[in-house]
């Protein structure tokens, strides 16, 4: 490995440029909480650094139906932000169960999407909230929805040459719902051993746009679609409420690890499911 | 190696920092700075913890070059001239430190807190802390320090 650089980009066009002539060679720098304790733990040994925390992306506001957050917008101004609690509200919730207030202070929204752990607390919710992200590069711009950005653990569709500029956030409407919770072995500083996101809107007793999430059961944050699907213009009862929990569990594919085992994560997960429907559905 | 020009406990130094340098290298090995220590490296435990342009952070997983022209407080400049800092006696007195490794992160932690908000509940205070690890006297006597020294600090300023 030859001498390593580090680029503070002016801007956005300058992290381009960047981006472009070091491709995979380069590491997108922001809060630092992901990459830098990578680079600790020796798994990582970047050749080319570009900070991006001066290039203007930090930034909270609404646009049209849409509340937009710039990617290196920090965990501790979300959860702040009276905007994204009234626009939000979830991932306001889950932003706040992220880590502890230190790396809320430095951990921004764009290094929780694209580190793309399956447990990432924001990921999840912005999933569940149906979030499209902004990709940006020197070639041109994108829009890929949450759900199409994840491809397993660590791993996304931005192209080496490419940023993640901003994350577009449907806002509340009248009748949104949700519910979110996090299970992990202690309050804060933790990667959750299961986490839940569910989003929908109730109109007239009748749910639509259901979408249920769950974090770290499998490769990527899942988005339970069959499960989804059979609340989809129903009014929901008990004997419903369970079947689609049950459906939630035998989408996951959980593995074993140091947190917790599949089995426990499959039990858990599907009365997390049920215990969340019904605050939302009562 | 990149130059880094930052202010730490109201001192200008300019030091080199390479690429994936971390803020608490520098403080330790550069400044000579030890009341920020290390523990696990990797954010987990907040022995490393110091105030950054006022903001609470791990200095052991931030990135030395983005701090850059700013402002570091670490448990050393909570020490006003000649007199600990209320926080400070309130460890003291309330045998809030055993081993006292986590102390120096716990003290930053709480300035931090109490910067922010004089009168916090104990649920405020436990959430304020809840970054940093301590492995020996467990956490009522560090809650209890903190409390007492916010209704000092209230009350030296009223």
């Amino acid at each position: 490995m030859g001498k390593a650089l580090f680029f503070k980009a002016a801007d956005q066009n300058e992290a381009c440029t960047l981006l472009a002539r070091y491709g995979e060679k380069a590491k997108v720098l922001a809060g630092g909480t992901d990459l830098m304790a990578r680079v600790n733990r020796r798994l990582l040994s970047p050749e080319v650094v570009i900070f991006i925390g001066g290039i203007g992306l930090n930034y909270i506001r609404e646009e049209g139906d849409n509340l937009v957050i710039g990617a290196t917008t920090t965990h501790a101004d979300i959860v702040r932000s009276a905007l994204v609690q009234e626009k939000a509200p979830l991932l306001a919730e889950a932003t706040g169960q992220i880590g502890s207030p230190a790396i809320r202070n430095m951990g921004t929204i764009g290094g929780n999407l694209v580190n793309a752990s399956p447990a990432a607390d924001a990921a999840t919710a912005l999933l569940a909230l149906g979030a499209k992200l902004k990709l940006v590069s020197a070639k041109g711009q994108r829009q890929v929805a949450v759900e199409e950005f994840f491809t397993g653990p660590g791993k996304t569709v931005l192209r080496p040459d490419e940023l993640l500029q901003e994350v577009i956030i449907p806002s509340k409407r009248p009748g949104s719902k949700w519910a979110w919770q996090k299970l992990g072995k202690r309050k804060a500083d933790i990667v959750a051993v299961i986490s839940v996101a569910i989003a929908l809107q109730m109109n007239k007793g009748v749910c639509s746009k259901v979408r249920i999430v769950l974090g770290a059961v499998a490769p990527v944050p899942l988005l339970a679609k069959r499960a989804g699907a059979l609340l989809e213009g129903k009014k929901p009862n008990k004997a419903l409420i369970e079947e689609v929990a049950k459906a939630a569990a035998e989408e996951m594919t959980p593995i074993d690890d140091v947190r917790a085992t599949a089995w426990y994560r499959r039990k858990v997960s599907e009365a997390l499911v049920k215990r969340l429907l019904s605050q939302i559905l009562e | 190696m990149p130059m880094l020009k930052l202010k730490v406990n109201g001192r200008d130094y300019e030091v080199e920092a390479g690429p994936t340098t971390t803020l608490l290298e520098v403080l330790r090995g550069k400044l000579l700075i030890t009341g920020p220590k290390i523990g696990c490296n990797t954010g987990d435990c907040g022995a490393c913890s110091v105030l950054l342009d006022g903001r609470l952070v791990k200095s052991c997983i931030t990135n030395a070059l983005t701090a850059h022209g700013k402002e570091v407080i670490t448990v050393e400049g909570l020490v006003e001239p000649g007199e600990f800092h209320p926080l400070q006696k309130a460890f003291y007195e309330h045998y809030a430190s055993q081993c006292g490794f986590c102390t120096p992160g716990m003290l930053v932690a709480a300035k931090a807190l109490l910067d922010e908000n004089p009168s916090p509940t104990r649920d405020e205070v436990k959430e304020a802390i809840s970054g940093n690890l301590c492995r020996c006297t467990g956490y009522v006597k560090i809650i209890e320090a903190i409390m007492a020294a916010a209704q000092e600090m209230r009350k030296k300023k009223a």
